[in-house]
């Protein structure tokens, strides 16, 4: 049941949510984002002008790496369930790299009758280094 | 040279998105979430929602080129290559979906430099604000853009 919900009593802190690998990135999936999103920034397409612009040639959206560590989070939780999810761009993510995302967390709460699950996300590239570290906060049913 | 402060402050005009159901589906996959809630239109109309929903980071498709990126680097004097994400939140009251009519209201909140590993840096802090017809909140999105300088 890749795509269940998980119930808000299931979930304690330091529980870590399943790890999520994409890529590795090919060229066309950022000409893919860039249509689907609307962000035809050239730095994402056209290596020479990567390269001029002192970048060392063409990387990812930082907002598609923020889509894979969202979908970790919604992989676990459900859709629907995210209330907020923030992140900073730490690191470069390349052609050919592998980016795993990987959740914990970090505190649980009842606010007006919702029951909310708060975590660390982050994730890295090939080598381990953190590429996107952030946090999220869902909103998880209850069971009945 | 040094970054335009005077732009802090600023409220760009609203603009109106209304969300394709097409728009939606080639965003998740996109990013490779073939999750069915963004897909399967007979699961969302079964769904707590009533259709589909859009995922989480969906509202950076709300875009318009009075208010968009390359018109704040004009107005600061630079340009799209010397641009970097550096952070980016999306706060939202329920899903985005589509057939739905949304309201974006962008501002500046703040505008500074900082000197790090490779060399001078100006941040620029956005927000956009997004409600329904009924001006009630939907979300918010809270933008960090970060000009090599």
């Amino acid at each position: 049941m890749k795509y269940a919900s998980v119930y808000f009593e299931d979930v304690k802190v330091g529980d870590e949510i399943p790890s999520l690998v994409k890529g590795p990135i090919e060229q066309i999936q950022l000409t893919r984002y860039a249509g689907a999103s609307g962000d035809f920034n050239p730095i994402h397409q056209d290596d020479e002008f990567a390269r001029a612009a002192g970048m060392g040639g063409v990387f990812a959206h930082g907002m598609l790496s923020m889509g894979f560590v969202a979908q970790a989070v919604t992989d676990w939780a459900g859709a629907g369930r995210v209330r907020k999810v923030g992140v900073r761009f730490a690191a470069l993510v390349r052609l050919k790299d592998v980016v795993t995302c990987r959740g914990r967390v970090v505190g649980t709460s009842q606010k007006d009758g919702v029951n909310l699950v708060e975590l660390d996300i982050w994730a890295e590239n090939g080598k381990g280094e953190k590429v996107v570290t952030g946090k999220a906060t869902v909103a998880l049913p209850s069971r009945e | 040279m040094a970054i335009n402060t005077s732009l802090i402050g600023k409220e760009y005009p609203p603009f109106v998105v209304t969300v394709e159901r097409g728009k939606i589906k080639e965003f998740a996959r996109a990013i490779g979430d073939l999750n069915p809630f963004y897909l399967d239109d007979r699961l969302g109309q079964a769904s707590e929602w009533g259709d589909i929903i859009a995922p989480p980071t969906f509202a950076t498709t709300f875009r318009d080129e009075t208010a968009d990126t390359t018109v704040v680097l004009r107005e600061l004097g630079t340009d799209i290559s010397r641009v970097l994400h550096g952070e980016q939140e999306f706060e939202l009251a329920r899903p985005i979906q589509p057939g739905h009519t949304y309201v974006c209201r962008t501002r500046i909140l703040d505008i500074y430099e900082k000197t790090g590993r490779s060399g001078r840096m100006a941040f620029v802090v956005r927000e956009t604000a997004i409600t329904d017809r009924q001006s009630e909140i939907v979300g918010t999105m809270r933008h960090i853009t970060v000009i090599r300088l």
